[in-house]
């Protein structure tokens, strides 16, 4: 079936399954491999996309559902050469190591910002706790998300 | 050149250009932005599809293998069995005791039989579940005990199911608690713990031309997972290329898991030349890759009336698993390590490691001295109590010093920090104050602990050890660094790229770093025992170095100056007495290719020798150790028994600090993951069957659950021999967290647990009087 839906800011259309999965369409199909297959189950947030601004798991979500609608991947969240401040953050903290959670610690922390421009720590580590981390035990990346919050205040 | 060199030449500067600042990590940006490559994201969509049909018994003959079903699936391209194995079937790391596909024998659930090759997943998976494989069952072995009696079935053939022993004897044991005034002896159980790396294994192998293969994997190893699938092909080393793509976590997993994943896709991509690839799902990945290997430790030891240490015995047995795998090393960096990093006049220590018919244990951060260091630091606290001396002062007087002997009887000469790592937490933390204060708030119970940890830098066993890299002067003054050292996420090829700039006074962003490839440098050896800064990082000194001293010579001809007052900073060659005298690396690297002076340089280093006597186990085991101490602070539910972990105190000698940032990501990580190994991670095994292959329900650490972590001690006691004197910092971080949790636990509750992890449920029961 045909699906038509906005991608990273851009129009697009896709022939799909009615069971394609969305992280598959992203990643086989239209060569976005930002988003990571970790668990297949929506345990460990690696697969995590924008969905209308909110985050969802695109390993549990079928391709036919955004039919329609607007995605956000970690490929789109740079614009025009310019870093988002989350990412600038997640660079000048050190909380990226291995890289494979970032993608979606990154977009679900985006959603937070969008939500609530100046979470408590608290706040923080209740919105990602879906979102595995294995390499920073969290403390630089919560770090990260503050001072984004900061710079975008400004 | 002797990288000693490096260190004297460039450690005796006022001030360094790099080494020592935090500075963001050039791998981080394509990761921010989603653009960096994991194996996974190198798969074309055309590629087969490999997936492992596994033993569904914990022991079994095999009887037949009816693969005639499988095929008739549409979609399924082949089913490859052992018989398809064209080289040696034999995958085994330290023994040959492990075949890469099974047709005899299978000796736990999962053990691989045969692969079946699709053109999708769906065709893969029926294919798996059509493949008739007919058993004998065998009788199953689970437990160190069962694997121990006279009468249990002999796994590997043999007399018994001991993999591997091993021994040291060091003084008079007898003298030794002759003269304790105190002596506290106890059995100590850590079980299984799993990686859970965000990325699973995966491997994409691509056939090329004649009798040629690339393999593109998530590993640690590049030169080993070359050499096993060189075995497995029967062909030689160079008809086989191994890139390793970023890897997305590792801890040591990746270095066992590595070969046997792209062995397989390398066997099917060459078997039917076409481009093949095998990703693990989740709970593949859980309940069949190596774990933490389980270990049970007897210990005995005691202290003088004065509070020093005098004896201690120990008594290891590593439960294997299925294959002995890397027992052997593990194993002997227990027993090396079996009086902590303390002086202790008698020790003796007898170790085995033992097969069960369970999923295989191997490498995992720490290796081993988790294990280990948790015993030890239990013995210390209760020593202490006996002693009625406090735990931190007790240790103070004991821990290792410039002088001071080892297990083995190691002279450690100079590089040894354990004491101010030590003094250094305790004032952080504000130990004696803070340990008198911690008591109930709200019903809650409040406790302090501290433990110690050292870590021998290197592989064990005194297994030669080397590394290597690569670094080409481009024509345009831009510089091409590769490594053979893997980049899992803790950073090392930057660390190595800072080590290169800081010596040829190069802009950090003129240095590419090229990830391994084995075409491209000799071998490098593994990306383990915390050894890819300190061997990695001086291969990298010692190619910049012989770069360097052709680059001056050149230099100090076009600038007409002596080539002793030729300095490199900032991009340029100056004349130091002349400072408007000077040469960009561009001009430099034009006259050097002109003037047929090489621009490439290949780098190699050997840390000094390391050697032991088999019958006495002493001598020297490690080139050098990392030290590190923690505190922890926490906080135990008595309604539910749940331990939070409030805050940690960690500090760290690492020789010399590259980059503290890596090293405060070292050390965080480590705490969440010393954080789970203490308290949540319970991977529930029964009759060989992992039960729990998923995030849900073995639990390691969420956001919710990390403590405060204070800013991190580092201590620099440079090591003489490696570039700048900077030690490993990977493994020993997860160390002292364990132990100084459970001590903290003990502290609040009264309640010592002697196997991990302290779940809540166990501390709930305990507190109602039952045994923990």
């Amino acid at each position: 079936m045909k699906i038509r839906f906005k991608l990273n800011g851009r129009e697009i259309e896709a022939e799909v399954e009615p069971n394609t999965l969305l992280l598959n369409l992203l990643r086989e199909h239209l060569h976005l491999t930002g988003a990571k297959y970790g668990c297949g189950i929506g345990e460990c947030g690696a697969c995590t996309v924008l969905l209308d601004g909110e985050p969802i798991l695109s390993c549990l979500t079928l391709a036919v559902e955004v039919d329609g609608r607007e995605i956000t991947t970690i490929e789109g969240l740079a614009r025009d050469g310019e870093l988002h401040p989350l990412q600038r953050a997640f660079l000048e903290e050190g909380a990226v190591q291995c890289g494979f959670c970032t993608p979606g610690m990154i977009l679900t922390a985006k959603a937070l910002l969008d939500e609530n421009p100046n979470p408590s720590e608290e706040e923080i580590r209740e919105y990602l706790k879906g979102n595995l981390c294995r390499c920073t035990g969290y403390v630089n990346i919560v770090k990260a998300v503050k001072r984004a919050a900061e710079e975008m205040a400004r | 050149m002797e990288a000693k060199e490096v260190f004297e030449r460039f450690s005796e500067r006022e001030s360094f250009l790099v080494i020592g600042r935090s500075i963001r990590r050039f791998d981080a940006l394509d990761k921010a932005l989603g653009r960096a490559k994991f194996t996974a994201d190198y798969v074309e969509r055309d590629a087969l599809v490999v997936k492992v049909v596994r033993s569904s018994l914990p022991h079994a003959l095999i009887k037949s293998i009816n693969i005639d079903e499988a095929l008739k699936i549409p979609g399924v391209v082949a089913v490859l069995t052992a018989r398809d194995i064209p080289g040696e079937n034999q995958i085994g790391y330290a023994l040959p005791d492990q075949p890469l596909l099974n047709d005899v024998k299978v000796h736990y659930v999962g053990d691989p039989i045969a692969l079946v090759c699709a053109e999708n997943e769906e065709a893969a998976f029926k294919g798996v579940e059509a493949v008739e494989v007919e058993y004998e069952e065998l009788q199953a072995v689970y437990t160190i005990d069962e694997a121990l009696s006279e009468d249990a079935p002999r796994i590997h053939g043999g007399e018994d199911n001991i993999a591997v022993t091993t021994r040291v004897r060091k003084g008079d044991i007898e003298e030794g608690f002759s003269k304790a005034e105190a002596i506290v002896e106890d059995i100590y159980e850590t079980p299984y713990q799993e990686h859970m790396y965000i990325e699973p294994e995966a491997a994409y192998a691509i056939p090329e031309g004649h009798n040629k293969v690339t393999v593109i994997g998530t590993m640690q190893s590049p030169f080993l997972v070359r050499e096993k699938i060189a075995g497995i092909l029967g062909w030689s080393l160079n008809q086989v290329r191994v890139i390793q793509a970023l890897t997305g976590g590792a801890f040591g997993g990746k270095d066992d898991m590595g070969p046997l994943v792209c062995a397989k896709a390398a066997l099917a991509a060459v078997k039917l030349r076409r481009p093949a690839a095998l990703i693990f799902d989740r709970d593949e990945s859980a309940a069949y890759s190596v774990k933490r290997y389980p270990a049970r430790i007897r210990y005995r030891s005691g202290a003088d009336a004065e509070g020093r240490m005098t004896a201690a015995e120990v008594d290891i047995t590593v439960d294997c698993g299925a294959y002995a795998n890397r027992a052997p090393f593990w194993l002997w960096r227990m027993t090396a390590h079996a009086a902590g990093p303390y002086e202790v006049e008698a020790v003796h220590v007898d170790g085995k490691a033992v097969y069960t018919n369970k999923v295989f244990g191997g490498s995992f951060r720490g290796f081993g001295d988790v294990a280990m260091h948790f015993a030890v630091e239990s013995q210390m606290d209760m020593l202490a109590e006996k002693l009625g001396l406090d735990p931190l002062e007790f240790r103070l007087k004991n821990v290792l010093r410039p002088g001071s002997r080892t297990t083995t009887n190691q002279l450690l000469d100079h590089s040894v920090g354990m004491e101010e790592c030590l003094r250094g937490v305790a004032e952080a933390s504000d130990w004696w104050n803070r340990r008198r204060r911690v008591k109930r708030t709200e019903g809650k119970l409040r406790g302090l602990g501290v433990a110690c940890a050292h870590h021998g830098i290197s592989t064990s066993r005194g297994a030669p050890d080397w590394s290597a890299a690569s670094l080409i002067l481009n024509e345009d003054g831009t510089f091409t660094y590769r490594t053979g050292i893997c980049e899992l996420g803790q950073g090392s090829q930057f660390g190595h790229a800072k080590i290169v700039a800081e010596i040829l006074g190069a802009p950090l962003e003129s240095i590419r770093v090229e990830g391994p490839d084995t075409d491209s440098t000799p071998n490098a050896r593994p990306t383990h025992g915390s050894r890819g800064l300190m061997l990695g990082g001086s291969a990298a000194a010692d190619a910049a170095l012989r770069l360097r001293s052709r680059m001056v010579k050149v230099a100090a001809e076009m600038l007409g100056c002596d080539e002793g007052d030729v300095e490199l900073r900032d991009g340029r060659a100056y004349d130091r007495r002349r400072p408007e005298n000077s040469v960009s690396f561009r001009e430099l690297a034009r006259e050097m290719y002109i003037r047929g002076v090489s621009p490439a340089a290949y780098g190699f280093y050997a840390p000094p020798r390391r050697y032991f006597d088999p019958e006495t186990g002493l001598g020297v085991a490690y080139p050098v150790y990392t030290f590190a101490a923690t505190v922890a602070e926490v906080e135990v539910d008595p309604e539910t028994g749940e331990v939070k972990v409030v805050e940690v105190w960690p500090s760290m000698d690492v020789g010399r600090a590259i980059d503290p940032l890596l090293i405060e990501g070292q050390i965080h990580g480590a705490i969440a993951q010393g954080l789970g190994f203490a308290l949540t991670e319970n991977l529930i095994v029964e009759e060989g069957r992992v039960l729990n292959p998923n995030f849900k329900d073995y639990v390691i650490p969420s956001s919710m659950d990390m403590p405060r972590v204070s800013n991190v001690i580092i201590v620099e006691k440079p090591y003489r021999h490696s570039a700048f004197g900077a030690k490993g910092v990977g493994e020993p971080a997860i160390i002292s967290i364990v132990s100084a949790i459970a001590n903290a636990v003990y502290h609040a509750t009264g309640i010592r647990f002697r196997t991990l992890p302290i779940t809540a449920e166990r501390l709930y029961r305990a507190l109602r009087g039952e045994k923990p």
